[in-house]
């Protein structure tokens, strides 16, 4: 029995070699079902874009490389299913996705664990690149393309105080991670110009009748309504709005710029704002080209969630850049690689040149993105002179 | 003041939906002491099909009124034949065999599964559906409304009346009555009550369709709308009591009107609670509901 084990090792270990060309293995984890599956499923398609052209160069390491997709559903448990069956199972080198906060701080730890890099590209809580981060732990696996929400509610309170000069806002998030954290850097982010909401509200994912908060930040005098939700909640508020009459400008977080709630508001959306990473429109060859190649892909015109697609695109080419450069799919070396990375690649939303350090895992820095302004069932660019000639393309400072 | 009459108009109108759902599972449970607990399907359902109706309607040209008019007999036809294969699908074999509760769970899974087709077919998105009557609201005294929102008032008491006087002045409906009573001595008199069995989940889930297409335009369509409102919709069945029609209304106006006051005044985090305390509350100090008749076993 034992000299039958050692033959069957021997055998074993003289064909490893020969199955080199297999592919290297990516987990793509986001919800394509629920109300934020238009901003998954345009990650993914984001994503599988950006695989089949490299693949279709020649793949990584001449390898190509192969998707694992999982739908999470937006629910932190299937989340934390799906990061053991990637790890464990599909024995993924590295996974991308994440587009709910909740989500991506409840299944993250298991690849910290297990020392395989996770790339964020869509989920902008801001603890979500500090859950691991030292000098309590050696290394961090956590890396992000995205604007956090840090930057974006810091964004929010400048544009709504300062440049527009409303002075009393009022915030309604809703009750998931998410929400509850974006309120608290909106409140932290309003402070700094010493103003605080007159109106702090909340509501679950699924209401749909948003009239108490509504008439609460009526009451209180409210002059513009910052926003922390998703898609068809966000629709409801802006409903609301024109239900009670009552319109005041909406200002809030990315996902504004979803379909969902530029359909299901219609004309009650027009005028909302938001910070973009990314806007559909072709002010770089770069741009221009992925669009193009995004329509002829998924025969869409507009795009359902431009961002979630952009930030999906870059997370995948900087992954691939850094597998090259680390001549290696191990964990480790792939980390070592992205915080140290030599070649400059050029993205969809802006051209990373070293945009990760050993303490900085942020490749969006907080003079990226625009704001957008929803008009007409679009987005677009609310102030145009932010991205005219050279401000199009925007880049992250060297440390 | 003007703030607490916006607050009850508004709960006035969330509360004839919750009614008119609990009335589906009042038409029911009268005549075969069961529930289709997918009940909040069957709503979503019928708005789905209305929306798709509607929209092909719109697609041939016609407005926004004449379509969602044209479309309401398609809905209820529908809505007849969900309830009949519903009730012969899930329910007839558990009555049959004297199934305590087989009821519960293959209504359960019926809902299950229709909500998983409703995915499949219309995606999962929320989607929008087009108003027959203009959106702006209207204002009386300062008060806002939709006028939708009037709408969905009147048709849910349109139907209320309809269904009870069927049941007074027809005699089918004196069928379905005599059943309700009594179902073996009804079956003696000749009354085939299987077929009515049928016919009261056939209504009951005609009416739950006819309050989604009432309820689809002032909210937002989709194939997740129906399993808060048949939840919530449940309790104010078992607040109102299960006898008995008028309860159902008063039990849903009640807890839509709560729901905002305490939505409002106290916080919009809590505002599914009170409800669920109401219930709570009935069931320990009335548990055959505010307005239902204790069942008196005869021995």
């Amino acid at each position: 029995m034992k000299m039958k084990m050692v033959w069957l090792l021997a055998a074993t270990m003289i064909t490893a070699p020969v199955m080199a060309a297999d592919p290297i293995k990516i987990g793509v984890s986001g919800p394509f079902t629920g109300g934020s599956a238009s901003m998954g499923v345009s990650m993914r398609d984001g994503v599988k874009l950006a695989a089949s052209e490299i693949n279709a160069a020649g793949g990584v390491l001449g390898r190509p490389i192969e998707l694992v997709e999982r739908d999470d559903e937006a629910k932190n448990e299937l989340g934390v299913q799906i990061a053991q069956e990637l790890i464990n199972k599909e024995n993924v080198v590295a996974t991308v996705g994440y587009i709910n906060t909740g989500v991506a701080l409840a299944s993250q730890r298991f690849y910290q664990e297990a020392e395989i890099p996770v790339f964020n590209n869509v989920a902008t809580g801001s603890v979500v690149t500090k859950q691991f981060a030292g000098p309590d732990y050696k290394a961090n696996y956590i890396f992000r393309n995205a604007a956090n929400d840090t930057i974006q509610s810091a964004m929010i309170a400048e544009e709504a105080v300062k440049r527009q000069g409303f002075k009393k806002p009022a915030i309604l998030a809703d009750a998931t991670n998410y929400g509850q954290l974006g309120k608290t850097d909106l409140t932290n982010a309003l402070q700094k110009f010493n103003i605080a909401p007159v109106a702090t509200e909340k509501f679950n994912i699924g209401d749909t009748d948003m009239t108490a908060q509504l008439l609460r930040a009526k009451e209180a005098g409210a002059d513009v309504i910052l926003t922390y939700a998703i898609g068809p909640e966000l629709a409801q508020i802006a409903n609301g709005m024109a239900k009670l009459g009552w319109k005041v400008p909406m200002i809030g977080s990315w996902t504004l710029s979803m379909a969902t709630f530029i359909d299901t508001a219609g004309p009650n959306g027009d005028g909302a704002m938001m910070p973009q990473t990314f806007i559909q429109q072709p002010t770089t060859p770069k741009r221009k080209a992925f669009i193009e190649a995004y329509q002829k892909a998924y025969n869409v015109d507009r795009m359902p969630s431009p961002v979630s697609a952009a930030q999906g695109y870059d997370s995948i080419y900087l992954l691939a850049a850094a597998i090259t450069q680390a001549k290696s799919t191990e964990g480790r070396a792939i980390r070592e690689a992205l915080e140290n990375l030599n070649t400059k690649v050029e993205g969809v939303v802006t051209t990373y040149d070293h945009p990760f350090t050993a303490t900085d895992h942020e490749a969006v820095s907080d003079n990226i993105p625009v704001f957008g302004l929803v008009k007409g069932g679009r987005v677009g660019p609310a102030h145009p002179e932010d991205i005219v000639g050279d401000q199009a393309l925007r880049i992250k400072p060297k440390a | 003041m003007q703030i607490l009459m916006q607050l009850i108009v508004s709960g006035i109108s969330v509360g004839m939906i919750y009614g008119v759902i609990a009335f589906g599972y009042q038409l029911t449970f009268a005549t075969s002491k069961t529930l289709n607990f997918g009940q909040g399907e069957a709503l979503m359902l019928g708005a789905l099909v209305g929306l798709t109706t509607v929209n092909f309607l719109i697609g041939n040209a016609l407005g926004n009124f004449w379509a969602y008019v044209l479309m309401l007999p398609v809905v209820l036809a529908f809505g007849a034949l969900q309830g009949s294969v519903v009730e012969w699908l899930g329910v007839r074999p558990a009555i049959r065999a004297k199934s305590e509760a087989g009821w519960i769970m293959s209504t359960i899974a019926l809902g299950i599964i229709f909500k998983n087709l409703a995915e499949n077919i219309w995606g999962r998105d929320a989607l929008k559906f087009p108003s027959p009557l203009p959106e702006a609201s209207l204002s009386f005294g300062g008060i806002r409304i939709q006028p939708m929102e009037i709408v969905v008032v009147i048709g849910a008491i349109v139907l209320m009346v309809a269904v009870e006087l069927f049941n007074r002045y027809s005699i089918y409906g004196k069928a379905v009555v005599a059943t309700s009573n009594d179902r073996d001595a009804a079956g003696l008199m000749g009354i085939n009550t299987n077929r009515i069995i049928t016919f009261s989940y056939a209504l009951s889930s005609m009416s739950a369709a006819f309050a989604g297409v009432l309820v689809a335009p002032v909210t937002l369509t989709g194939a997740s709308m129906g399993a808060v409102l048949g939840l919530k919709a449940f309790a104010v069945a078992i607040i109102g009591g299960l006898s008995s029609g008028l309860g159902v209304v008063i039990g849903g106006l009640i807890l839509g009107i709560t729901e905002t006051l305490t939505g409002y005044y106290i916080s919009t985090g809590y505002k599914d609670v009170p409800g669920l305390l109401l219930l709570l509350i009935v069931l320990s100090l009335k548990p055959s509901g505010l307005f239902g008749k204790a069942a008196i076993k005869k021995v």
